[in-house]
């Protein structure tokens, strides 16, 4: 504080006090938004998920019959199933390119800066726009990769790629890609610009061949990059829901059913508000458990520099 | 192949490697090329087909662009939708210069409040906000919808608003206490000798040296509301209210039982085209904020 | 001047309104999509009656949560017109008017549209009463039956006839094709197009009381296979395979041959796409018979409204010749089949086929219409998928028949 004469020292603690409430007074705004719109919604859906809550008529008291009945479900079950299925390959797919193009956007060369924003830049629009462009270009008749694969004369009849599993899932995998590779990509490059040139240097001048330097050096060396990457992925797919509702409306068969699509279904499509809430619950406790063991993973990363 | 590419290369290696430096030199960027084309083409493929005229939209873009001349069918045609283009695009610019408005103001008080002052229960506080982010929000949508509609803020555009605020909270508070933390005490220190106090120091002194962790909250803020669909689709219920990803859906609809893909196509653009000039412009303080968030 | 005397009528006009404020204003609520002639029969009667109707349009897909959410704050509307499937449910949460006694006094009560009356029938108690009724048709494009060198005439009556019909459509040309129906899950196109086949047999896909799934009969078995032919065979275009409904209509490209549509579409046809010259038939039962899904709305009061009197005279004007003549006129099927030969005077002679549908129509009753058959993501939609498109043909049909099952079991 300036200066404060001896005569001074009450006004000093009475401003400190003052100061203490005025810094609340701050946070004031950001507290009440937090706790009106998340805390007390989070709260909300703890106690609706212990009630039969229908749209209309009165929410009556069940306990944790919701959850029981959760167990039983197998339309839960599969959502469950094809969401850990999705998050597993589409993370995979998304390494998959987002590794390469981070090695490849590394190098110091010219319009290095033009490629990495360029790959960038469906991240930067909604997964909505992304999902309704991708099911224009995956139309069978109006779009483009079909008529395209045709014109070219590699396929004798345009395919209607969003009508089985396959191709659908497919389809989904390559949007998803095109979308999110940049994101993954930059947080990939900001751990390789990380790594010191000199050790690369110097394992060179060992004798290391590429695969070596990248197995032995760089790999280990970006754990925890990757951890975070690996995290964000994870998380971003287990909440998948755009791509399955505007791209395939649940897909062939509804076996797009993703478990936020579920949720969506019960809570504001059949209306069973209080058994929607019991699935969040649910939801938000496998998010809980995949943090933690997300903090663990960063943790292990600190632990080997 | 310029001259001056050749120099530098031949000045980094030596002589005879000149050859094979240039072979790499191309097929670096050869591959370049292929892989920025993939990123850019449906972006480019949708656009040049929205241009094409009305009679086309049913067919496929084969080529893709307007190749007998350019209309404006397809805008038009989306325009019948709704309440018309101008008004979802106008509630959705609504909303998403709200969002920036507010989460700036209130990140900026946060940040300053967390950065600059000692107050009871400060650390959880804090952690309390940033713990939002591991709680999807998709999860608690229907609570959500009924405290609104309690709130009286069901299907407003004012209470969606506010709803995106609050998911914007825990990165931008985040990022404005450590925009803040980076200030040096001693320029505070000499503002509050000079006698600026509070709000005053605040805003005069320390708002111009934060500014960039603004900036970067601001584009996120802008580009988070301008394209969220779930929590829009849900919360808002009349046609005239719709922001643009809920408009689409009835585009994506169809009607009288056909879909109209130049609509789509023109919605598409209409709802891309304000993202990527957004990001362009301020790609550097884009960056910056995910580069953070990274590192955090 | 003309503006400042345009602006002294409406002043006199407003004060002669208010100074009649003996006249109710009820408030209602319309889906939308359902098209012009409910909008056309409002604006008659407000012209031609003291109680006014004022009437708000609401997303189809919003009609029910934005219902249930507005009772909830106190501020429904005094009357809907509601997809008339949901009716049942509405009547059991207790939040609709019991309109038993008052129906009962109709004199014309008897000639109402029967699957109307029965869906807004809930424990032998009235609550609600047709406004609107559309049927599904078979329709088929003459040109094309003609360039295929059949008799443009002559109505197909069994689905032999139809997939013989289609493949020699189908020699035509490349693009176009016999046959199309939304196969991609969609629960709404497929219980109005598709379970005429086995409803016209005298098979059906839930028991009388909804409490039980019937998905696995030998007429079901048919259907399915008839159609599985016809994709098989090429007659039915790839995209069908995917559509969830968006492109229910495209027999309006006029490069589909035949196709079961809605008689809601004649009216789009004649006036969208006059240049396809099209046939409208009753839709056959796989083993003979016809029949054909009563879709539509039903006219519900919410409880408790204070209008109720203004509110049945206003249902009753909609009831009269003229009411009916007007939404007629705009494409909706009369609700009165007593008066409907009258009604439909004068108009296009096809809308005769979509009031004879009435007479054979049928609409499932159960409380859980949305998450068995509506629902996108409902059994009926994803059996029609899997049946039709998939490889385990037996597998759907259990999946889907226990699916069924327990989702009807849970909501007793």
């Amino acid at each position: 504080m300036a200066g404060p004469g001896p005569g001074k020292a009450l006004p000093v603690r009475r401003r400190r006090r003052r100061s203490q409430w005025r810094g609340l007074l701050y946070i004031a705004p950001a507290m009440a938004l937090v706790i009106v719109f998340f805390v007390m919604p989070v709260l909300f859906t703890g106690w609706m998920s212990l009630h039969n809550w229908p749209l209309l008529g009165s929410p009556r008291w069940i306990g944790f019959n919701n959850y029981f009945r959760m167990a039983n479900d197998a339309r839960f079950v599969s959502a469950l199933r094809f969401t850990t299925y999705y998050t597993v390959i589409v993370t995979i797919a998304i390494f998959a390119v987002a590794f390469p193009l981070a090695i490849f956007v590394e190098k110091h060369r010219r319009f290095v800066g033009a490629y990495r924003t360029i790959i960038f830049l469906p991240v930067v629009v909604g997964l909505a726009s992304a999902s309704l462009l991708w099911v224009w270009l995956a139309n069978v008749d109006s779009g483009f990769i079909g008529p395209a694969l045709k014109a070219l004369g590699l396929v004798e009849k345009s395919p209607n790629l969003l009508a089985t599993f396959d191709s659908a899932f497919f389809t989904i995998i390559v949007m998803v890609v095109w979308k999110i590779a940049g994101f993954t990509m930059i947080i990939l490059l900001t751990g390789l610009q990380a790594i010191p040139p000199e050790l690369t240097e110097a394992a060179r001048i060992d004798g290391a061949d590429r695969w070596q330097r990248f197995r032995y050096l760089t790999l280990p060396l970006m754990r925890r990059t990757i951890a975070l990457a690996l995290i964000i992925s994870v998380t971003g797919s287990i909440l998948a829901f755009d791509q399955f509702y505007i791209m395939t409306s649940g897909g062939p068969q509804n076996r797009m059913i993703s478990v936020v699509y579920y949720i969506f279904n019960q809570s504001f499509v059949s209306f069973n508000l209080g058994y929607g809430a019991a699935l969040s619950i649910a939801l938000l406790a496998i998010l809980v458990i995949i943090s933690v063991m997300q903090l663990r993973l960063l943790r292990i990363g600190e632990d080997r520099p | 192949m310029t001259l001056s590419k050749m120099n530098a290369s031949m000045s980094l290696s030596r002589r005879r490697r000149a050859r094979k430096a240039f072979r790499a030199e191309s097929t670096y960027h050869a591959t370049g090329v292929a892989i920025a084309l993939f990123f850019l083409a449906p972006f480019a493929i949708t656009l040049l087909a929205s241009f094409r005229h009305g009679t086309e939209a049913r067919l496929p873009p084969l080529p893709p662009w307007p190749a007998s001349g350019i209309s404006l069918d397809s805008y038009r045609s989306l325009d019948t939708f709704g309440a018309g283009v101008w008004q979802h695009t106008f509630n959705s610019l609504l909303v998403s210069l709200a969002t920036v408005a507010l989460t700036v103001a209130v990140s900026v008080l946060a940040g300053y409040g967390f950065s600059r002052y000692r107050f009871p229960l400060k650390n959880v506080l804090f952690v309390l906000i940033i713990a939002t982010l591991m709680i999807p929000f998709q999860s608690i949508l229907t609570p959500l919808f009924i405290i609104l509609a309690r709130l009286g803020l069901n299907n407003s555009l004012f209470g969606l608003t506010l709803v995106y605020v609050t998911l914007q909270l825990p990165f931008s508070v985040f990022m404005m206490r450590n925009a803040f933390d980076a200030v040096p005490k001693e320029i505070e220190e000499a503002a509050r000798i000079d006698g600026a106090r509070d709000l005053k120091l605040l805003f005069r002194v320390l708002m111009p040296l934060v500014l960039p962790g603004i900036a970067t909250v601001a584009i996120f803020a802008f580009l988070n509301a301008w394209n969220e669909f779930l929590a829009a689709l849900v919360l808002l219920s009349s046609n005239e209210k719709y922001t643009l990803p809920v408009l689409m859906m009835a585009v994506r609809a169809g009607r009288l039982g056909a879909v109209n893909w130049g609509a789509v196509q023109a919605g598409v653009a209409v709802m891309t085209l304000p993202c990527l000039v957004v990001f362009l412009l301020l790609q550097r303080y884009y960056m910056r904020g995910l580069m953070a968030g990274a590192v955090k | 001047m003309i503006k400042r005397l345009l602006a002294a009528t409406s002043i006199i006009t407003l004060c002669l309104a208010s100074g009649a404020s003996a006249a109710e204003k009820i408030e209602m609520w319309v889906r939308s999509g359902i098209g012009e002639s409910f909008k056309k029969v409002v604006e008659a009667y407000n012209a031609s009656h003291e109680n006014q109707v004022a009437m708000t349009e609401v997303p189809f897909s919003e009609l029910v949560q934005k219902y249930a959410t507005a009772i909830a704050g106190g501020q429904a509307p005094d009357a809907l017109s509601l997809d008339l499937i949901y009716t049942p449910a509405f009547a059991a949460a207790g939040q609709l008017e019991d309109l038993t006694d008052w129906a009962n006094a109709l004199p014309y009560f008897n000639s109402l549209s029967p699957s109307h009356v029965k869906l807004g029938t809930y424990q032998d108690r009235v609550y609600g009463l047709p406004v609107s009724v559309e049927t599904s048709i078979f329709a088929w494009n003459k040109d094309l039956y003609k360039k295929a060198g059949l008799d443009p005439e002559k109505a197909p009556t069994s689905w032999e006839e139809i997939e013989a019909n289609a493949e020699k459509i189908r020699a035509l040309g490349d693009d176009i094709y016999g046959f199309y129906f939304s196969g991609g899950g969609c629960g709404g196109c497929m219980i109005f197009t598709f379970t005429p086949l086995v409803w016209g047999s005298g098979a059906d896909i839930l028991s009388a009381d909804g409490k039980t799934a019937t998905l696995d009969t030998p007429e079901m078995r048919k259907a399915v296979d008839i159609y599985r032919s016809m994709v098989k065979k090429d007659l039915v275009p790839a995209s069908a395979a995917s559509d969830n409904g968006v492109n229910f209509l495209t027999f309006t490209n006029g490069k589909i041959g035949q196709q079961s549509i809605g008689a809601f579409a004649i009216g789009t046809l004649v006036t969208e796409n006059p240049d396809i010259n099209f046939g409208v038939t009753l839709i056959p039962g796989v083993n003979g018979g016809t029949s054909s899904f009563a879709g539509g709305d039903n006219f519900v009061i919410t409880k408790g409204t204070k209008k109720i009197e203004a509110v049945k005279e206003f249902l009753e004007y909609t009831y009269s010749m003229d009411g009916q003549k007007v939404m007629a006129k705009y494409g909706s099927l009369p609700t009165r089949g007593d008066i409907a030969d009258k009604v439909l005077e004068g108009l296009d002679p096809r809308m005769q086929v979509g009031i004879k549908a009435i007479e054979v129509a049928k609409t499932p009753y159960t409380l859980q219409f949305n998450d068995l058959i509506n629902s996108a993501n409902g059994p009926w939609a994803s059996f029609t998928n899997a049946a039709i498109y998939g490889d385990d043909v037996d597998g759907a049909f259990s999946n889907a028949q226990s699916e069924m099952q327990s989702i009807i079991d849970t909501g007793q």
